[in-house]
């Protein structure tokens, strides 16, 4: 047995992490002071870094290291979620973050960053190991790469990887536009395109729940499944982010990335094992086997919306043209439902149904499943409709994880009477356990060198190539906006979208 | 003198269902509150635990226990506690219920706890087996020292696919009886083990590189404690070219590892909640869990399977 493994315990163990430099562009934006540093002390709190562990954070902003770990410090404390926040730990985590100010424009910049990352290697022994993790404005991604090339830090001693945070482009074109500049400095296995919803842990959930269990698969295809409806709704609006959201919308926003992604998980075939590549395999054929719309289609299959002003709750809410740095003309979308088919033996003719918006009723992403009804209605008589309800399985992301099978059973009493009973397993209280964040994991496995829960760049086109159409459409046309109230389920047009079907929107 | 009421597995489950029905209702003193009313129970299961105790330990201290390892292992949980003296038998069931923060209902977990004499463990088990949850792992916990004494562990291993032990708590098996269980091919836990985890996933992160001459490790106390035993079996194991040895620091009892000199390089301090030490000219610090039992055994009962490492280490001691 080698030294290496002789002494690990991998049924006890936590997977171990190499040692290394996060180098992070955006140091002093909300990402890094949110999600980013919390998540690092939390793997720090956890004993999942290796010792030699160090950050390097970079910005603009003039401050030293002692500053930045000041701000680092309050940020953790502020921002650290489910843990305790230990003082001690801290000041051992604290003696690995460093600073550089910087502009990433300026050659000089990325001189003096190999100078700190020479000095933290020989301080910190990161064995010349280094992550960069790009959270900044996306239209600075190549930029910084091809900086890092320039001075000759896309490759090293040890490892070098880049991270970077969608939007991946704004279509199809500037997609491949960047893939082009990202692709001259560094490799497409160095590349960790970032999609914090596979990081979640019930997304992962959906790879478990279907290939670890021998009964639902059979069931997963165009035989039984009658449609599936996947919304990510959100009960707030834009708050402050009018300037942002104005360029994307929803669909890029959302569905382009994130419901794509999830939907390729509920619906790609089994990979012949749980490795990055065999996985991203699946999601990147299963992307690829989605309909693309012709322009005479998109109307009949896509709707756009944007909220006007509603109550939510008990609260009045403005429309979203009556935002912060919103034009108050703006065609920017704030909902989207597209229908998607799947071009495939398993999913032929079967509509996929996804939705997203600002200022819904509630907050909640979840994906219904619903079945074909039983094929003979033999209790019919005895019934008011119960029986003809199909079933629905539903897997709840958010906000309470888990999964609900609706079905139809016998009342008690005398007689057949049927009523439709829900039978719930909810993932975060049946399981007390801390589960961790996105960021964690998806950290934790760029550091590890494993990208099964990053997007690759054919997956990413596929995912464009699906939306462009739509985009392209929306584009000539002017729309009647606002056409839906803050706090309702949408614009009418949604309904009649799936009306077209024969089938209507669930009510999470 | 009255006659006492015969223990029956079914009345025993029956009960359990007429306390899930009377959950189910809504309650009348939240009338009003219809999130209450819709809310009701939610049950989970995830295995059966069954935990011998001795009559005279602390019954609220252990429910806490109990009552916490329901979060992450949800469990039909029986509770034997043993008495001395004359012939007895009893069960009662009940219904452990918690509200996380932030939901609409409670989760709950069925708890039976039947009280015995010793006389009467043939019995126990004719209970026991039948209430176990059908087609899910069977732990036993045993925290009890008669069971022990009475040389009857053997009496109660077949209601279990795994039995843990603490191997640090009075009267518990010596390591040669639990050497016997491993022969025997039951799935066996010490927390005493788990309870170094950390510090071995410490010390593996910092002796990836190289093989170290020799390792000491450190305890409190006039004789190692089944902790450090199982840290130098676990180093002998693992590095069989480096020489491993224990160090008392003196006073009373079996004492615990306060820490761990590696060559002349690097020396881990263990104290609370944590191990420091200096690498690279700096001063380290590790955070590491308080090793209550609620979090030990949250570890054990996640590892149903043989665990090759712990046997290896366990059989290096009783060689």
């Amino acid at each position: 047995m080698s030294p290496e493994t002789s002494l690990q315990d991998p049924l006890r163990f936590h997977r171990k992490s190499p040692p290394c430099a996060v180098v992070i562009y955006g140091a002093n934006g909300d990402l890094t002071k949110r999600k980013l540093m919390p998540a690092l002390y939390r793997l720090a709190y956890e004993g999942r870094l290796a010792p030699g562990f160090a950050v390097i954070g970079i910005s603009r902003t003039a401050m030293s290291n002692d500053e930045f770990r000041e701000r680092m410090h309050d940020s953790v404390k502020k921002f650290l979620e489910d843990s305790p926040f230990d003082e001690d730990l801290w000041k051992s985590f604290a003696q690995g973050l460093f600073y550089l100010a910087g502009d990433v424009a300026d050659p000089q910049s990325y001189q003096a960053l190999v100078k700190t990352l020479a000095e933290v290697e020989d301080s910190r022994k990161t064995e010349d190991n280094a992550l960069f993790y790009l959270s900044t404005q996306p239209s600075q991604y190549a930029e910084i790469a091809e900086g890092l090339a320039a001075a000759g830090l896309n490759k090293g001693q040890g490892w070098r990887r880049i991270v970077i945070e969608k939007p991946f482009g704004h279509d199809l074109q500037s997609a491949r536009e960047l893939q082009g500049r990202l692709e001259k400095c560094f490799h497409e296995n160095e590349i960790y395109r970032i999609d914090h919803y596979l990081g979640k842990e019930t997304v992962q959930n959906i790879m478990a729940f279907r290939f670890g269990n021998g009964i639902f698969e059979p069931l997963w295809n165009r035989t039984y499944v009658d449609h599936v409806q996947i919304t990510a709704a959100e009960s707030i609006g834009v708050e402050g982010r009018g300037a942002y959201y104005q360029e994307a919308g929803a669909l890029r926003d959302m569905i382009q990335n994130h419901l794509l992604q999830v939907m390729a998980t509920v619906t790609m075939e089994p990979a012949s094992s749980f490795t990055s590549d065999a996985v991203r395999d699946e999601r990147a054929k299963l992307l690829r086997a989605i309909r693309i719309m012709r322009p005479d289609q998109v109307a009949a299959n896509a709707v756009s919306g944007q909220y006007g002003p509603g109550r939510s709750g008990s609260e009045q809410v403005p429309g979203f043209r009556q935002e912060k740095g919103v034009d108050p003309e703006s065609q920017t979308n704030t909902y989207a439902a597209v229908t998607f088919l799947v071009d495939n033996w398993r999913w032929a003719g079967v509509p996929f149904y996804i939705r997203t918006g600002k200022s819904l009723p509630k907050r909640v992403t979840e994906i219904a499943i619903q079945f074909r009804t039983a094929p003979l209605a033999m209790f019919r008589k005895a019934t008011a409709g119960a029986e003809a309800l199909p079933n629905v399985l539903i897997l709840r992301i958010q906000p309470e994880e888990g999964i609900s099978l609706n079905f139809v059973s016998k009342r008690p009493g005398s007689g057949m009477q049927l009523r439709p009973v829900s039978m719930d397993f909810n993932y975060g209280s049946s399981f007390g356990e801390r589960s961790p964040s996105a960021y964690e994991t998806l950290l934790l496995d760029a550091i590890g060198g494993d990208a099964t829960l990053y997007t690759r760049q054919d997956m990413v086109e596929a995912s464009w190539q699906a939306v462009q159409p739509i985009l392209d459409y929306w584009s000539t046309q002017k729309f009647d906006f606002p056409n839906y109230a803050a706090g309702t389920w949408g614009p009418q047009a949604a309904d009649e979208m799936l009306a077209r079907w024969g089938h209507t929107w669930r009510r999470p | 003198m009255t006659q006492e009421k015969p223990i029956k597995p079914d009345k025993i489950l029956k009960e359990l269902s007429e306390i899930w029905s009377s959950m189910a209702k809504p309650d009348d003193t939240q009338a009003g509150d219809t999130s209450a009313q819709g809310g009701g129970v939610l049950r989970a299961c995830a295995m059966t635990l069954i935990s011998f105790v001795d009559d005279e330990e602390d019954s609220q201290s252990l429910n806490e226990t109990l009552a916490g390892l329901m979060k992450e292992h949800p469990s039909r949980s029986v509770v034997v506690r043993l008495r001395e003296g004359e012939d007895f038998l009893d069960a009662r069931v009940f219904a452990q219920c918690w509200m996380p923060f932030g939901h609409r209902r409670q989760i709950c977990c069925e708890q039976i706890e039947i009280t015995s004499s010793m006389n009467r463990l043939a019995d126990v088990a004719a209970i026991v087996g039948p209430l176990a949850v059908p087609d899910l792992p069977r732990v036993i916990l045993l925290r009890s020292a008669r069971i022990v004494r009475a040389g009857a562990l053997r009496k109660i291993l077949p209601l279990g696919d795994k039995i843990i032990v603490d191997s640090n708590r009075a009267g518990a098996p010596c390591f040669g009886e639990l050497g016997g269980l491993l022969d025997a091919g039951h799935i066996t836990g010490d927390l005493a083990w788990t309870r170094i985890t950390g510090l071995r996933a410490l010390l593996a992160g910092l002796l990836d590189n190289g093989i170290p001459g020799s390792i000491n490790i450190e305890y409190s106390g006039r004789e190692a404690g089944p902790e450090a035993r199982y840290m130098e079996a676990w180093l002998e194991s693992a590095l069989p070219a480096t020489k491993v040895g224990l160090k008392g620091s003196g006073g009373d009892g079996r004492g615990g590892i306060s820490g761990i000199a590696v060559d002349e390089d690097l020396r881990i301090r263990l104290n609370d909640g944590g191990a420091e030490y200096d690498m690279h000219g700096m001063h380290q610090r590790a955070s590491m869990s308080k090793c209550t039992d609620e979090e030990l055994l949250n570890v054990e009962l996640g590892i149903v399977i043989h665990d090759p490492v712990f046997e290896q280490a366990l059989n290096r001691i009783t060689a």
